[in-house]
């Protein structure tokens, strides 16, 4: 993929927070293994763990996936349960001070953060459900994990990529009537734009895609199906999307260390795209192809 | 409660029309047959067992909470003030998703403090609409008729266009534009999918001259629909918005001095009168309208199945 230009102004107009891909997804539960093992099923390889807190590091190619277990000090709404969800996403950004005071000025709700002594204070808003958005801009000189984690000893620290995993994007479910409210608060923080209802990726081709305005992950909302009645209007992330250069060999790399797809007439594995079975109560992966070579 | 009849859910009470616990008011709404309530922040603020108990009393109830109020003096503030109430607004927000309400009501700017740049007024009414978004709430932004810029729903109009955010629309209050004189024609100029709300008023003096006599009568002698002497106004603007394709609720806004010190079925036996009044006199209602179960446009779910 061609790197954006921060060269001129009409790139700044375009990504106003300098938004450069995902740095890490953060699931929370209560049962941290069980997710570890599912995850390391799907590649990813335990690279380290926090200094403080019940948090685990977890990491293939440029793919990082942080499990946090840790409890305390949260509100009991949004205490880890035994059913992991996707509780927070790390964006790169140019200046991570920059963005969030970018966000808050446009209407984002700050999340106070409980930091302990010599961690780093990472700034983080509000996003869909109880989830938050994190802003990190030390992704290329430095590296956030080296100051919160502790390494495991032996385990290789950058494992690659299975079959060429990288991230694709998230799914979002949101409530009904609800497409106009999160496209406006998506493009207006960050810069997200809607792609037209004809472009899709995957199996999976509904809802409305949006596309971070740096071009390297999208977003896709779903509203509930036609005709339901949607009585509590949960929203939340659903899962995550990973992009694979040929998804056959990927859904056979994935196979041969057991991950099962779900395989059915209206639904099953092809060139475009595969979704794993639900593990967990509710934890998948999404496959789709995308062409984008992983440094 | 006995069996009542005629169709009234068009139609609800506003709180701040009655004295006395938020536990006897929603039991007085619901005797006299109403299926919604609009809520002000002190209902639960003031409860005495505390706001999550007053959550819990309105969830018992079974009313639908039509929505909340009331964020004052918001839009066109600046610094530090304007942080200020980006705390309150946060708070109002908070509470309106603690009783589920739909929307929170925002009134026009009265405060001399705030500019008169309209495109100000509409890029911290777009900001308000973003913080409201996480939560699943829209505003509704009514032009008072004492507001300092914006004081009549036409002008309040062209900030909501201006500010261009999907879930921030036009609260429509029956008192502020009687009281202002503003012509009904103008309704037609409006999108009736961006009117959140209407509130109905009616008060029995004819001229309001003053924004001093505005006030006094806006707060203290306002009566319900039908008991005034803007009957054929409030008829007129209820048939026109209906007309126009607007299918939101319709509240009581009605504050009274007088209602405040008699007793609360009374009150609402008044409130529903004059709900039969428009229901079935004015707007002829027998049925409930189609898809007021507010399953999803079927619009909506065609786009997305041709996507596949």
């Amino acid at each position: 993929m061609p790197q954006t230009t921060d060269r001129e102004a009409i790139a700044d107009v375009a990504n106003p927070l300098g938004l450069d891909g995902i740095e890490f997804v953060e699931y929370a539960t209560s049962r941290p293994q069980a997710l570890g093992q599912v995850l390391e099923m799907m590649g990813f390889k335990p690279v380290a763990r926090h200094r403080s807190r019940e948090v685990l590091l977890y990491r293939q190619g440029s793919m990082n996936v942080v499990i946090n277990a840790h409890a305390g000090g949260r509100a009991s709404s949004v205490a880890p349960n035994e059913t992991p969800v996707i509780a927070a996403v790390a964006l790169r950004v140019r200046d991570a001070a920059a963005a969030y005071r970018h966000a808050l000025e446009r209407g984002a709700w700050s999340v106070p953060t409980q930091v302990e002594v010599m961690e780093l204070n990472i700034p983080a808003i509000h996003g869909v459900g109880a989830s938050r958005l994190y802003f990190v801009d030390r992704y290329q000189e430095f590296s956030i994990y080296d100051v919160d984690f502790v390494p495991i000893p032996t385990v290789e620290r950058a494992p690659p990529a299975l079959a060429g995993l990288h991230w694709f994007g998230l799914v979002q479910y949101i409530g009904n009537d609800r497409m106009e409210d999160w496209t406006e608060f998506y493009r207006e923080l960050f810069g997200f734009d809607a792609l037209p209802d004809e472009q899709r990726f995957g199996i999976l081709p509904k809802g409305r895609i949006l596309r971070s305005p740096c071009q390297k992950f999208y977003l896709q909302l779903i509203e509930p199906e036609p005709g339901i009645v949607d009585v509590d209007g949960d929203e939340s992330f659903s899962r995550v999307g990973l992009g694979a250069p040929d998804v056959a060999a990927a859904v056979r790399a994935l196979r041969a260390r057991g991950v099962e797809f779900v395989e059915s007439s209206d639904l099953h594995s092809g060139s475009r795209g595969a979704l794993t079975k639900s593990r967990l109560g509710g934890v998948m992966f999404e496959l789709v192809h995308s062409e984008r070579s992983v440094p | 409660m006995t069996q009542r009849s005629g169709f009234v859910d068009d139609f609800g009470m506003d709180t701040i029309t009655l004295s006395g616990s938020l536990p006897a008011k929603l039991l007085a709404m619901r005797d006299a047959g109403f299926t919604q309530v609009m809520l002000k922040a002190s209902d639960l603020v003031g409860h005495p067992e505390g706001v999550d108990d007053a959550v819990r009393v309105v969830k018992a109830s079974g009313l639908r909470v039509t929505g909340f109020q009331v964020l004052r003096d918001f839009e066109g503030l600046s610094g530090h003030l304007h942080d200020y109430k980006v705390d309150i607004a946060k708070s109002m927000l908070e509470m309106a998703r603690a009783v589920s309400a739909p929307l929170l009501l925002a009134c026009s700017s009265t405060s001399t403090h705030a500019t008169q740049d309209i495109d100000a007024l509409a890029r911290d009414l777009r900001k308000l609409a973003m913080l409201a978004v996480p939560l699943g709430i829209r505003i509704a932004y009514e032009g008072l008729s004492w507001g300092r810029t914006i004081n009549e729903f036409t002008t309040a109009w062209e900030v909501v266009s201006r500010a261009d955010a999907p879930n921030l629309g036009l609260g429509i209050d029956s008192f502020h534009i009687f009281a202002a004189n503003t012509p009904l024609t103008e309704l037609d100029a409006l999108d009736p999918d961006k009117i959140f709300l209407a509130q109905l008023a009616d008060f029995m003096w004819h001229e309001v001259r003053s924004f001093e006599e505005r006030i006094a009568t806006a707060r203290h002698f306002r009566v319900f629909p039908g008991e005034g002497v803007h009957s054929a106004q409030v008829a007129e603007l209820v048939q026109r918005l209906v007309a126009l394709g607007y299918r939101g609720d319709f509240s009581f806004e009605v504050f009274n001095d007088d209602y405040q010190q008699i007793p609360l079925a009374a009150v609402a036996e008044r409130a529903r009168r004059s709900a039969l009044w428009l229901g079935e006199e004015v707007l002829r209602r027998s049925v409930p309208l189609p898809n007021a179960m507010r399953l999803r446009k079927a619009g909506a779910a065609a786009a997305s199945e041709s996507a596949t």
